[in-house]
């Protein structure tokens, strides 16, 4: 789906021309392995790169300039994928043939050139008192994972069935890597980002293949890096076999997440088949986990699986009454033993195989998804197609989920909830 | 069919309204893969009081029903509309918001299929005691999901701060116990009140066929029976103008304060043209005053007051408005100093120019465009601004034809202090026997 060129060693240019959009996407991926030293120092970079610059000295300047450009956007991002730490830089403009006489594409290409390879230093560091107040942005950004009792209760969990491994470790690492990060580690960063990291770049719009290249060519001058990093996702170091760890907050409901290992993985023969099996597991509002724990019995108002295909784990999360966690295990633990004895019908197989292809289909009308699904998918194949995928799962029979449910070992159970009782009102 | 081409946006809009009075509006999408159709009531969580139709003495229903009430449309007497979605591939929704209920689907095959579900289960309720029980248990884990989400408590926090007897102030879902006293006779009488097809509009958009697409819901619903429409009489308290309260606050389970400054619009009494001008005219304001190339905005983040949950932005239905703006702070005194100072400071001469509107006004342009990729986004606006008399479409040029002295208006009513208020979620406070 995107035409790809090789800039250099290491720097890949994928376009994709198309007048399905308004706009014009670009997006930038620097690829390095996962550590938490190196999240914390990435994630803080990115805050001080989008803050400030040599030609724009404060966010409310460079600001203004965006606006000027029909509220271009243009920002630092930092994920993670499997092993890998990412370090981005994203930009959207409107296109110039919606606008008269206006040049703003190219001035957003100034932009990007300016925020990556203008920094503003000061000595050869960038600004003290920048660095210090960004810093404390991202540790409250950490933090603020406390407030959103879902997503604690599943870095609680990641953190006791991986600890110190990439499913546990945050793209924004620790508040305190981050409160360790040095003026000169970002410099240094800076520099491996711009000369070492594997990159990726990623156009999606009504452009001009040829013109487009050119332009990249002549913005961005990339040398050649090392190649692919390898994809390998380390095993887990501690085996947490049907652990169980409840934990107290201050809260109504109970949030009950439950972990699952798989040897399938995105890289096995066998994904298109286990993500048939998540999805009729826990993945749609036709799964047996909806239909029975949330439908059948009224105990929760979400019960639903994922499947993080990159460290072959599954996750079920349902927020349930607090009082009923024993009760819920016990439905969830039936859900997966009644697939596994090959209780699937062929509705729930034509479901989950219509829900699965809408899905994907769906994620192509939004440039963001193309490039996101791409940059998945295209480790697997590089000329990976919708149509492609969506004919696997159409082949994937009765027998195959059931056996594919029989790799999915239950591995720990983390409860959060109030004080006992408490949410009993 | 009539149809509507917007030049500087190229696309073009069909709409019909149909004999029982249903609006139906379709906006194709060249290049995009799926459909997005939504099917909205005129109907939220604020008409609690209101003449059933064929009745002719109000009745006060219980808090959440409107939202009780979209639950259970999708319970039918052979299963769960769901699993009907799922089998052609789509994806079902539904929200219920203070003013409107929408249900939904998108997919991208058996569009008409699909929509023949979606047209047939909103239209054919099916209620009993049962079901309607079994609901509580479900809607009673939605309401306690929300009331451990300090950012939601903080939001309705600040309304029930700023409204004393408007139903804005009450949560969508109603509470544990306004929900219990929900009875199947409840839920029939605000469905034959509200889900009459005259109450109603369907919107779609994406990648359809509009003559074929209207053909086939004028021969639903040609097929369907209604009663005769009824103008529906709601009734809501006068409100005043002033802040219920001005300052209240909450302790919650956080690592540090948030707050949320509010300030109650007046003058929200209307809709057409003269909203969508009063509308983009506040968000222009509130963006030239507390947006991120503002002064106050980079005094206060250089501060560290505020941090990247920090917003502020203005909305409104007919009937209310409010100014929010709000962000997790270390110091939530100092940030209303702050935010007071820079309500008050405004009016000297010459603080906004030209120059300044037309920055805004630029990025919200570029915004607007921006959005019109999203299926989503178009589908979730559009009949918002419908069933307030106003176009989507038009936002483009009423953005380019708005006047300084507009904003200058709009930044002077937010001046009046008996209009503001101030909602904190805390921390608890610690006693050493954690």
């Amino acid at each position: 789906m995107f035409q790809q060129f090789e800039l250099a060693q290491g720097v890949k240019l994928y376009v994709r021309p198309t007048e399905q959009f308004k706009t014009i996407n670009i997006s930038f991926k620097w690829k390095q392995q996962l550590t938490e030293e190196q999240a914390a120092i990435r994630a803080v970079l990115a805050n001080v790169l989008q803050y400030s610059n040599a030609e724009y000295e404060t966010n409310a300047d460079f600001r203004k300039r965006l606006d000027d450009l029909y509220g271009a956007v243009l920002y630092f991002d930092t994920g993670k994928k499997g092993a890998h730490h990412i370090f981005s830089l994203n930009a959207e403009t409107v296109n110039d043939a919606y606008l008269s006489n206006e040049k703003v594409v190219d001035e957003v290409f100034n932009l990007l050139h300016t925020v990556l390879f203008k920094p503003r230093l000061v000595d050869g560091k960038f600004v003290d008192s920048i660095v210090t107040r960004e810093k404390d942005q991202v540790v409250e950004r950490i933090q603020s994972m406390y407030d959103d009792k879902t997503r604690y209760a599943q870095q609680r969990l990641l953190e006791n069935i991986r600890p110190n491994h990439p499913a546990s470790i945050s793209a924004n690492g620790t508040v305190k890597a981050v409160k360790a990060v040095t003026n000169e580690q970002l410099v240094a960063m800076h520099q491996t980002i711009l000369t070492e990291d594997n990159l990726s770049i990623y156009i999606v719009g009504d452009v001009n293949v040829e013109e487009i290249k050119e332009k990249i060519a002549s913005h961005f001058p990339f040398t050649a890096r090392s190649k692919e990093l390898s994809n390998d996702v380390q095993a887990a170091n501690a085996s947490t076999e049907n652990g169980f760890l409840h934990e107290i907050q201050d809260m109504k409901q109970g949030k009950l997440h439950t972990a699952y290992r798989t040897p399938i993985t995105f890289f096995s023969e066998e994904f298109p088949v286990m993500q048939m099996t998540n999805g009729i597991l826990g993945g749609f509002s036709h799964s047996k986990i909806f239909m029975n724990v949330r439908e059948k019995e009224s105990m929760a108002y979400y019960a639903s699986s994922s499947y993080a295909s990159l460290y072959g784990l599954i996750f079920v999360l349902a927020g349930i009454d607090a009082n009923l966690q024993e009760k819920a295990v016990k439905l969830i633990d039936e859900q997966l033993k009644t697939m596994q004895e090959g209780n699937i019908t062929d509705l729930e197989i034509n479901q989950t195989k219509s829900m699965l292809s809408n899905q994907l289909k769906e994620a192509m009308d939004s440039a963001r998804a193309q490039i996101e699904i791409y940059d998945q998918y295209k480790e697997l194949n590089e000329s990976f197609t919708v149509e492609d995928w969506v004919a696997k799962w159409s082949t994937v029979t009765k027998e195959q989920i059931s056996q594919m449910a029989q790799k999915i070992e239950k591995e720990f159970v983390y409860f959060l909830s109030g004080k006992e009782g408490e949410g009993n009102e | 069919m009539n149809e509507t081409y917007f030049e500087q946006l190229e696309e073009t809009l069909y709409h019909e309204q149909l004999p029982n009075g249903l609006d139906v509006y379709i906006l194709p999408k060249k290049g995009f893969s799926k459909t997005f159709v939504t099917f909205s009531t005129k109907y939220g969580s604020i008409d609690r009081e209101f003449i059933p139709l064929g009745k002719t003495e109000p009745v006060i229903v219980p808090d959440g029903i409107a939202h009780f009430l979209e639950h259970k449309m999708f319970e039918k007497e052979e299963g769960d509309v769901f699993q009907q979605f799922s089998e052609k591939g789509a994806s079902a929704n539904a929200f219920t918001s203070f003013t409107k209920t929408t249900y939904l689907f998108s997919s991208t095959d058996h569009v008409l299929d699909n929509t023949k579900t979606l047209l047939d289960f909103v239209q054919q309720p099916y209620f009993t005691e049962e079901t309607v029980e079994k609901e509580k248990g479900i809607i009673g884990q939605e309401i306690t999901m929300y009331d451990d989400q300090p950012d939601w408590r903080l939001y309705f926090g600040a309304i029930e701060n700023m409204y004393k007897d408007h139903p804005v102030k009450i949560d969508i879902a109603g509470t544990i116990e306004s929900i219990d006293k929900i009875t199947a006779d409840h839920l029939y009488e605000c469905y034959h009140t509200f889900y009459h097809p005259s109450n109603m509009t369907v919107f779609v958009v994406g990648a359809v066929n509009p003559q074929e697409m209207m053909d086939f819901i004028k021969q639903d619903q040609a097929a369907k029976t209604f009663e005769a429409p009824q103008e529906i009489q709601r009734f809501f308290p006068t409100e005043q103008t002033n802040v219920a309260f001005s300052e209240r606050s909450l302790q919650m389970d956080v690592q540090k304060p948030k707050v949320i400054y509010g300030i109650k619009a007046t003058n929200t009494d209307i809709s057409g043209e003269e909203m969508l001008n009063f509308e983009l005219a506040m968000q222009v304001a509130v963006e030239l005053l507390f947006g991120r190339t503002s002064t106050f905005y980079q005094d206060v983040y250089e501060k560290g007051l505020i941090d990247e949950s920090y917003s502020a932005d203005f909305s409104m239905e007919k009937g209310y408005g409010f100014t929010m703006i709000g962000s997790d702070t270390v110091n939530a005194e100092q940030l209303v100093e702050k935010i007071k100072q820079s309500i008050q400071s405004f009016a000297k001469e010459g603080q906004f120019t030209e120059e300044d509107l037309k920055r805004v006004t630029r990025k919200k342009i570029g915004f607007f465009l921006r959005a019109l990729n999203s299926i989503e986004y178009i589908a979730n606006q559009f009949t918002r601004y419908s069933f307030n008399d106003m176009n989507l479409f038009d936002v483009v040029p009423a953005l380019e034809n708005l006047k300084l002295e507009q904003v200058m208006q709009a930044l002077e009513s937010l001046k009046d202090e008996q209009t503001h208020t101030v909602f904190t979620v805390v921390p608890f406070e610690k006693n050493g026997n954690e």
